[in-house]
């Protein structure tokens, strides 16, 4: 009692004024327990001072029997939760709550009452909460009167018309605004689990009044509560999202940002991550219609612009691959129509090299264009001649798609030379192929095409296509080297490329 | 067939050796005489920048996974007009490059010529 009435001489005038009222009061702590009441609310609960002070308010008393009563105390309990949190007085007008009255014979049974409930906050210098002063009146026999369950002689019908008036409109606006509070409570709900993020920013200042999970998951949770969007969100300076909520804030134009890029700092110290957001800011506006907030809403779509802008760089990088390799089969038919001046013989050499190119893409599609293996290319490009009359002798090699393509071209104009005027051309020639890996830490493929059994050759007076395509295709695309021997005893062609370059598309 | 490009030397930049020999066959049927064809960017960039004369360029932009851009600039900067030559076109190209002649892959003759006459400033004959 010392800290309500500290007011000089007056203490002991003030503490018995209170205890004599016919008012019930009771003050609260804080958390809800009894700190005192006076004698009127003593009578009114049928208690004592030693059997409620210091317990919680919900649980010194039984609130009563039935379905109404969990949310009567509720109501109650919200009420002085609303004194206190706001430090604003908070009015019940009426509220039912049963009473439990000892009878006659000594047993207890539980009355119903209607009271109006007054709960005032009562502050420290520090403008804390100390006690919350619950003031109680028992309007039970207006209430009843309305109901006309008691028609008392003295009550005329004016009595009944203002008091049944007043005590309807006193429990409309109860009934209103617990459905108020319901739907209050039900539309945060709503936002906080939405699966956008949705923020209610107040002031000049966007100061954040509420965030939901998804804002706060956005953000890397962090505490944001009441602070102004440049303290809390300090890294987005220089983005243009603070010049934009100004912008809502004194225009009241909403603005809409679509896959708009922002980079936030999602953990402490860590580096900014860039993101990539749907989103409104939407005035908020005051009963006058001026903007006092900004109420933000999205989603992420950073994984929808990721997958797009994968999705470009592939169809960019197959475009590319297309063309070059309608550019290669272009240089192809134009190196081979000089070669062949008859259209039959030209069809019938372009139609080989083009197979020969398929093939390797063949190959290369089993892997994944992760590369081929020599040997198989080999086989691929010299079985048409029967495998028999070719024999290849070496280790597994993995090549680069690249480097795949060029020799699955080498091959078969080796190929193709031997089969026309080489060892292929006569019936008991052979072509030998033997290959070793030179160098572990710098790997250089050695490889012999030795061709055995034919008919002498000797050095062309004009390098055709396919010599020429051989040596530029191993010096420019494989970065080797190749020597062509036309030997008495047959043709033969070493190269030595390195394994380790960076192939290029 | 205009005699306006006999004896001009062009460099050549582009990594598939098949192609490169078509743009060789191409420039020596307009009388032209092939420089390179480089293979890589570096090698190229020594060939922009070194000694060797160069009358005009055709450079592949996509060059063994590398873009051509600082041979267009070694070639910008000592007055080498060039092409560039793609399979994106034009569109592909970032904007700083934009405007340059180019060529599109798969090129014809006509094309290489009338892109050769447009980047060295010549008049058809």
């Amino acid at each position: 009692m010392k800290e309500l009435v500290k007011s000089g001489g007056l203490t002991v005038d003030l503490a018995s004024a209170f205890d004599a009222s016919p008012n019930p009061y009771v003050l609260l702590t804080p958390d809800l327990r009894i700190a005192g009441a006076n004698q009127a609310y003593f009578d009114v609960t049928n208690s004592t001072r030693d059997a409620i002070i210091g317990r919680p308010l919900f649980s010194a008393f039984d609130s009563g029997p039935g379905s109404e009563a969990p949310e009567n105390v509720r109501q109650v309990q919200a009420s002085l939760e609303r004194a206190r949190d706001t430090r604003q007085r908070d009015h019940l007008p009426l509220v039912k709550f049963s009473m439990a009255k000892r009878l006659d014979d000594g047993s207890q049974a539980f009355e119903d009452r209607y009271w109006s409930a007054t709960h005032t906050p009562m502050l420290d210098e520090a403008g804390e909460v100390v006690f919350i002063l619950q003031h109680t009146t028992d309007i039970t026999e207006l209430q009843r009167l309305r109901e006309g369950r008691v028609l008392s002689e003295r009550a005329s019908a004016l009595d009944i018309m203002l008091g049944g008036a007043v005590l309807g409109r006193a429990e409309q606006v109860q009934e209103d605004n617990r459905r108020l509070e319901g739907e209050r409570n039900r539309l945060i709900d709503m936002f906080m689990q939405a699966p956008g993020f949705v923020a209610v920013l107040t002031g000049p200042d966007h100061v954040f009044q509420m965030h939901n999970a998804a804002y706060a998951q956005l953000i890397g949770h962090r505490d944001i509560t009441g602070k102004p969007i440049r303290e809390a969100l300090p890294e987005v300076v220089g983005q243009g999202y603070y010049e934009f909520l100004d912008s809502v804030y004194a225009t009241g134009e909403p603005h809409e940002g679509r896959a708009s890029l922002v980079q936030l700092q999602r953990s402490p110290g860590a580096l900014l991550e860039t993101v990539y957001l749907n989103f409104i800011y939407q005035p908020i506006r005051d009963a006058s219609g001026a903007v006092v907030g900004i109420f933000v809403q999205g989603h992420d779509v950073t994984d929808a612009v990721r997958s797009t802008e994968r999705q470009k760089l592939m169809i960019d990088e197959l475009n590319h691959r297309v063309k070059n390799t309608l550019a290669t089969v272009q240089s192809i038919a134009m190196q081979t129509a000089r070669s062949h001046a008859d259209p039959l013989t030209f069809a019938e050499g372009f139609q080989a090299r083009l197979l020969a190119l398929s093939h390797t893409h063949d190959l290369l599609t089993r892997s994944h264009w992760e590369g081929a293996d020599l040997g198989d290319i080999l086989q691929h490009e010299t079985e048409a001649h029967g495998s028999h009359r070719v024999s290849v002798n070496g280790p597994r090699v993995g090549l680069a798609p690249a480097a795949a393509l060029s020799l699955g071209m080498i091959f078969h104009e080796l190929a193709t030379n031997a089969a026309k005027y080489g060892a292929l051309s006569a019936p008991d020639g052979r072509v030998l192929v033997d290959w070793s890996l030179a160098d572990q830490t710098r790997p250089r493929l050695q490889l012999v095409w030795r061709e055995i059994g034919g008919p002498a050759v000797s050095q062309p007076v004009r390098k055709g296509f396919g010599s020429r395509l051989i040596e530029r295709s191993v010096r420019h695309d494989l970065a080797g080297e190749v020597e062509l021997h036309y030997a008495g005893d047959g043709f033969a062609a070493t190269f030595s490329i390195p394994l380790d370059r960076e192939q290029g598309s | 067939m205009s005699q306006a490009f006999a004896g001009r030397r062009v460099l050549i930049v582009e990594d598939e050796s098949l192609v490169a020999m078509l743009l060789e066959t191409i420039l020596e049927d307009m009388g032209c005489i092939p420089v390179g064809p480089a293979a890589t960017v570096d090698e190229g960039l020594q060939m922009a920048s070194g000694g060797e004369p160069v009358d005009a360029a055709l450079l592949d932009v996509n060059v063994a996974g590398r873009q051509v851009f600082p041979v267009a600039q070694a070639l910008k900067d000592r007055g080498v007009p060039f092409i560039f030559s793609t399979g994106y076109g034009e569109g592909g190209l970032p904007d700083e490059w934009r405007g340059q002649p180019t060529l599109q892959k798969p090129f014809t003759e006509a094309a290489v010529r009338d892109a050769l006459m447009k980047a060295m400033g010549l008049a058809d004959v």
